[in-house]
């Protein structure tokens, strides 16, 4: 198990207390975002789809390398790492 | 070649250059959307010496665009003046020595192909929505012209080019559209004219870069700001093998997506399009509802309050198009259209 931090978007804010940061502990991103949806209700579904993959107009970020890149869901995490959490940005007007 | 003097800071700038100049002034760029991004990118390249800029978009002016639109005036939204040609006014002001061509109009899959020709140099995202900008994309790809997605809510800031061919597109990024509602917009969460002042300016920057020719002098990824936090960052973007847009596949220019045919629009208002191509001649319905209410036209549309619906309002432009302000049902703003148009 690694400690991990979470950067949550604005949009999420509001589920996590308005933190921006949130610390949880786990060996893959899958795990993090796990604990993340433990510690804060409603914030996972933003994040995943129904069949448990991340939703397409959101990209996850360890360090500044999509989790695309690095297997996906399953990448494994060590202590200090920084998962970001990126909805695309619809607004313009 | 003769110099312009008007352009002689931006020429002396190492990564533009004298070169790099003479390449902006030949250039042909479109610019889709003129809210917030589109209003400052017009505002930014127009001063820049872009030698052509087409500018598109749909929209009436409307008193809170101004906080953050730096195009607009009190006196456009007094004058009823649709965005593109308040915004064309405005830079003509700005810059008398470029072609600009305004287009009223709503970009769809029916007139994507004809408004973002084969001649445009760069597409710049002014809009405000994940659909108009993969249909750009597809557009983008399929004739190869690069085009610089940029987005702000709040005070977040995302922003990178796309080079058709070289780097990761649109929909290797998003996938596909959000469904509506999912996502916040500004209408729902707000936007800074500061953010928008700095989402422009790292789009405007690699605009400038495509158009001088500097493409090297890119940095690739996605940028991100958030403005109210000092936070700046930059991501990595990944190509996805199975990208239908990236295999020549163009799924949104071949009519996927939400129908553009009746929508909601804003707030309280609902778009309808013509099934078809249209031409209205607007003095005459002008003079055919001015005993049913009030009648406001102008060159580029007719604004019309029904005196039996007084709290709503309908903008009828040339090509058929109608916003029904008043009233979020799509079947009541049809049927109120066909009141009054009969179509």
């Amino acid at each position: 198990m690694s400690n991990v931090t979470v950067r949550i978007p604005t949009p999420l804010r509001s589920m996590t207390g308005g933190a921006d940061e949130v610390t949880v502990s786990g060996a893959t991103v899958k795990d993090a975002l796990d604990a993340l949806g433990a510690k804060h209700e409603g914030v996972l579904s933003k994040v995943l789809d129904a069949k448990g993959g991340v939703r397409s107009f959101v990209n996850v970020y360890l360090g500044s390398r999509n989790i695309k890149a690095l297997g996906g869901l399953g990448a494994e995490l060590k202590d200090g790492d920084v998962l970001a959490i990126v909805p695309a940005v619809a607004g313009g007007k | 070649m003769t110099e312009n003097p008007r352009y002689s800071r931006q020429a002396l700038y190492a990564g533009i250059g004298k070169p790099g100049q003479a390449r902006l002034a030949k250039s042909r760029a479109a610019i889709v959307g003129l809210g917030a991004l589109g209003a400052a990118a017009a505002d930014t390249l127009a001063r820049a010496g872009v030698g052509t800029l087409r500018i598109i978009d749909r929209d009436i002016l409307e008193l809170t665009n101004l906080q953050r639109q730096i195009l607009y005036s009190e006196q456009d939204i007094k004058d009823g003046l649709p965005k593109a040609k308040a915004a064309h006014k405005r830079l003509s002001l700005v810059n008398s020595e470029i072609e600009i061509e305004s287009v009223v109009s709503d970009v769809t899959a029916v007139n994507i192909d004809d408004l973002l020709d084969d001649d445009f140099d760069i597409i710049v995202d002014g809009t405000d929505n994940f659909e108009t900008r993969l249909l750009i994309n597809d557009v983008a790809m399929k004739k190869k012209i690069p085009w610089v997605y940029c987005g702000v809510i709040g005070a977040s800031i995302h922003s990178f080019p796309i080079l058709p061919g070289e780097t990761p597109c649109f929909r290797c990024y998003i996938g596909e559209a959000p469904p509506p509602g999912s996502v916040d917009t500004c209408d729902t969460a707000g936007v800074l004219g500061p953010a928008v002042l700095v989402a422009v300016g790292l789009a405007c920057v690699d605009v400038l870069k495509i158009l001088a020719g500097k493409t090297e002098a890119l940095v690739h990824g996605l940028q991100m700001v958030d403005l109210w936090a000092g936070r700046h960052r930059r991501f990595g973007l990944k190509k996805d093998s199975q990208c239908p847009a990236c295999l020549g596949q163009y799924d949104y220019l071949d009519g996927k997506g939400r129908s553009a045919e009746a929508r909601l629009c804003g707030r309280n208002a609902v778009q309808i399009h013509p099934g078809e191509k249209a031409t209205i001649d607007l003095k005459a319905l002008a003079e055919r509802l001015s005993p049913l209410g009030v009648v406001e036209p102008n060159p580029f549309l007719l604004r019309f309050r029904p005196a039996d619906w007084p709290e709503g309002e309908l903008t009828i432009f040339p090509d058929g198009r109608s916003i029904i302000k008043g009233t979020n049902d799509l079947s009541r703003a049809r049927s109120v259209l066909a009141r009054f148009l009969g179509s």
